[in-house]
C-alpha cells in the first residue's frame, strides 16, 4: 500500500470514451446507498466507491490503474446524501480525462463544504418541514392519503435533483477540465489549498470534542450581601451581629473600626451595607454575612479562552504526525481514539467522564 | 393483545427496510408519518397507525439530521410508539412519550454500529488495492444488512417484551460504556481528516489550514450563519484558492515572456 499511497498520476494517461447515458443513470442510481456502509472514520468514503465505480470500471481498463483510482476514492467524504450526484459528476470527468490524482483529491475534499448547508437548508429546514406539516395533519384527521403525499413529493424532488445534477455536473465538469489542462500544475496547487482549508474549516464545524471536567479548587471566603426589612429601632442590632476572636465581623453591617462594609456581587457591581428608611417606622438594612463558596477549575472555560475547539485541533494534529512521522495505520489510529474515549469516559466509574 | 407470526415477521422486516432506508435508499420511508400506516396495517388498526404517526412526525420535525448530527432515532421511535399505542389501547400523545427511551436506545445502536462499522475501511482499503469492485459492493451490501438485522431485532424483541423491557435495557448499559462510545465515536473523523491532510499537505500549507480553523471560529460563533457556515467558509476558501491560482498562472506567464525575449535577443 505504501508505494501506491506515493502514486500522483495514472499510468495510462490517454482520456477515456465519454460516459455513456446509462452508465450515469446506473451512477445515480447507486448515489442512493451513499451512506451504506457510513462509519465515523470515513463516514460516506466507501459508499462513494460504490455509487461511482460503474463509471470507474469503464474509465480505467487497466488494472493498476482502476486500484490506484478506488483507493484515493476510499479516503474520507462526507456531503449532503440528496446532493452527491453534483461531486460525482464532476470528479468522474477528471477521472475520465486522467488527471493527477492530488488534483482530483483536492477537487473531492473542496466540494465537501459548500453542499452540505445547501442540502440542510433545502430539504431538512424546507421540503420535510412544510410537507410533512401537512401531511401529519391529514394523518391525524385518519386520512390514509397523507403519508402517501408525503412520498411522492419528497421523492420527486429527490429524484429530480440527483439525476439532474449528475448530467449537469458531468458535462460542465468535462468542459472545465479540457480548458484547464494548460494550468494543471497551478490549478492543483490551488485546490490543495481550498482543500486543506475546508480541512480547517471541518475540524471546527464538525469538532464536537470537549473535555468537560471541574477541578475543585478549594474554596473562597467572600462577604456576601442580604437585606431584610426591620423596625428602625433594631437597625442597630445590625452593626455586629457576629465577629469572630479577632474582631473580624462575621455577620453584620460594619467591621470593627465602624465603617460600613462593602463587597462586590455575582455581576460585578459594587454594594455597601448601610441602612435606608422606609418611612413607616420600619428601615430596609443591607448587612453582610461572611460566607464559604467552594472554587472550581472549568478546563472547557480555560481551553476556550486560549482557543477555541483546541481539543480537535490537538487531535487532528496529534493523528497527523502519527501517520506522517510514524507510519501508523487507520486501524492503529481508530484502537487509539477507541481506548481514548473510553478511558476519558471513566471506565466502571473509577472516574467521573472528562468528555463533554 | 396476542400477535401472529405473520404481523411478527412483517414488523421485523418493516423494520429491516425502515432501519436501511434512514440513511439509504428513498430515506423517507423510514418516516414516522409513513411508519404509521404501514404498522396500522400490519396490526390491523390504520387510524390509530396514522394518528401516531403524525403524532410523532410532528414532534421531529424540528429533530432532523442537520449537520450529520444523531437525533434520537427516529425509526425505533416511530414504530415503537405505532405498536404501544395499538396494543396496549395508548393515547396517542402518551404513546409517543413512552416511545422516547426506545428511540434513545435506538441512537446507541446506530452510534455503536459506526463505531464498529470504522475498523471494516481496512478491509475495504484491501479490496480497493486488489481493484475488487465486487469486495467493495460486499462490504456496502453487509453492512446495509447488518444496520437492518440490528435494528429489526431490537424492535421484534420489544414488540414481543412490551414497554417495560426498553426501560430495562437502557438502564442496564452503563453510562462511562455509552460516554466513551459515543466520544470516541466523535472523534473518529479527526482521523479520516488526519489522513486527508497527509495526502495534501506540504510545508508551505500548515498556513491555509490554519487559516480555514480560524476563520469557520469567528463564522460559528454568528447564530445566524449556522446552516450557511460552510458555503461562507469555502466562497473565502475558494477566493483564496482563485488568488493564488491567478498569481501562479501570471507568474508562469511573465517567465515565459521573459525567456521568448531572451531567445529574441541572441
Amino acid at each position: 500500500m505504501a508505494s501506491k499511497d506515493q502514486k500522483t498520476t495514472y499510468e495510462n494517461l490517454e482520456p477515456a470514451a465519454d460516459l455513456d447515458q446509462k452508465t450515469l443513470n446506473k451512477m445515480a442510481w447507486r448515489s442512493c446507498f451513499l451512506q451504506a456502509s457510513f462509519n465515523y472514520e470515513r463516514m460516506q468514503a466507501a459508499g462513494w466507491l460504490y455509487s461511482i465505480l460503474p463509471g470507474l470500471e469503464k474509465i480505467h481498463t487497466d488494472k493498476d490503474d482502476l486500484s490506484t483510482s478506488m483507493e484515493h476514492n476510499l479516503e474520507f467524504f462526507n456531503i449532503h446524501p440528496f446532493l452527491v450526484t453534483f461531486a460525482m459528476g464532476i470528479i468522474l470527468s477528471m477521472e475520465q480525462k486522467k488527471v493527477d490524482i492530488p488534483t482530483i483529491r483536492a477537487v473531492r475534499v473542496s466540494l465537501m463544504g459548500p453542499l452540505g448547508g445547501i442540502g440542510d437548508a433545502l430539504f431538512w429546514m424546507t421540503l420535510v418541514p412544510i410537507t410533512a406539516g401537512i401531511c401529519s395533519n391529514m394523518a391525524i384527521q385518519g386520512n390514509a392519503f397523507g403519508p402517501i403525499l408525503f412520498l411522492l413529493i419528497f421523492n420527486v424532488v429527490q429524484f429530480v435533483l440527483r439525476f439532474a445534477l449528475m448530467n449537469w455536473s458531468y458535462k460542465m465538469g468535462s468542459s472545465a477540465i479540457d480548458s484547464l489542462m494548460g494550468v494543471m500544475k497551478p490549478f492543483t496547487r490551488a485546490a490543495s489549498i481550498m482543500g486543506v482549508f475546508i480541512v480547517g474549516c471541518l475540524t471546527v464545524t464538525m469538532g464536537g470534542t470537549q473535555i468537560k471536567a471541574v477541578i475543585p479548587n478549594g474554596t473562597t471566603q467572600a462577604y456576601v450581601a442580604h437585606t431584610a426589612t426591620v423596625p428602625n429601632d433594631s437597625v442597630k442590632s445590625f452593626d455586629v451581629i457576629k465577629s469572630n476572636d479577632e474582631g473580624v465581623t462575621l455577620s453584620g453591617m460594619k467591621d470593627s473600626d465602624g465603617n460600613y462594609l462593602t463587597t462586590t456581587d455575582a455581576e460585578g457591581e459594587e454594594v455597601s451595607a448601610g441602612v435606608t428608611d422606609l418611612g413607616n417606622g420600619m428601615s430596609e438594612v443591607t448587612y453582610m454575612e461572611y460566607t464559604e463558596t467552594p472554587v472550581t477549575i472549568d478546563i472547557a472555560k480555560i481551553l476556550d479562552s486560549i482557543c477555541p475547539k483546541l481539543i480537535p485541533l490537538t487531535i487532528v494534529m496529534l493523528l497527523y504526525f502519527l501517520f506522517a512521522k510514524k507510519n501508523f495505520t487507520p486501524m492503529k489510529a481508530i484502537l487509539l481514539v477507541l481506548v481514548l474515549g473510553i478511558l476519558g469516559a471513566g471506565p466502571f466509574g473509577l472516574w467521573p467522564s472528562i468528555w463533554g | 393483545m396476542e400477535y401472529s407470526i405473520v404481523q411478527v415477521v412483517l414488523v421485523f422486516l418493516v423494520t429491516f427496510i425502515a432501519a436501511i432506508d434512514q440513511f439509504n435508499f428513498l430515506e423517507s420511508l423510514y418516516q414516522p408519518i409513513v411508519m404509521g400506516l404501514v404498522i396500522g396495517l400490519i396490526l390491523g388498526d390504520v387510524r390509530t397507525g396514522l394518528v401516531v404517526g403524525g403524532t410523532y412526525q410532528l414532534m421531529t420535525i424540528g429533530n432532523m439530521p442537520i449537520g450529520g448530527a444523531q437525533p434520537p432515532n427516529a425509526v425505533v421511535g416511530g414504530i415503537m410508539a405505532c405498536v404501544l399505542a395499538i396494543s396496549l389501547k395508548l393515547d396517542a400523545n402518551i404513546a409517543v412519550a413512552t416511545a422516547i427511551p426506545f428511540s434513545l436506545l435506538g441512537q446507541y445502536g446506530v452510534t455503536l454500529i459506526f463505531t464498529l462499522m470504522s475498523p471494516l475501511m481496512g478491509k475495504a482499503d484491501q479490496y480497493a488495492a486488489e481493484a475488487n469492485p465486487k469486495g467493495i459492493e460486499r462490504i456496502n451490501y453487509f453492512a446495509m444488512a447488518l444496520l437492518g438485522l440490528v435494528f429489526g431485532a431490537v424492535v421484534t424483541l420489544f414488540f414481543i417484551g412490551g414497554a417495560t423491557m426498553g426501560q430495562a435495557v437502557v438502564d442496564a448499559i452503563p453510562t462511562w460504556l455509552s460516554d466513551g462510545l459515543s466520544a470516541a465515536g466523535g472523534m473518529m473523523r479527526f482521523v479520516g481528516f488526519a489522513i486527508l491532510l497527509k495526502f495534501m499537505m506540504n510545508r508551505d500549507m500548515w498556513g491555509f489550514y490554519f487559516l480555514g480553523f480560524g476563520l469557520a471560529l469567528v463564522v460559528s460563533t454568528n447564530e445566524v450563519l449556522a446552516t450557511p457556515a460552510l458555503l461562507i467558509l469555502a466562497l473565502i476558501g475558494f477566493g483564496i484558492a482563485y488568488w493564488d491560482f491567478q498569481q501562479q498562472t501570471e507568474l508562469k506567464g511573465a517567465a515565459q515572456e521573459f525567456d521568448g525575449g531572451e531567445e529574441d535577443g541572441i
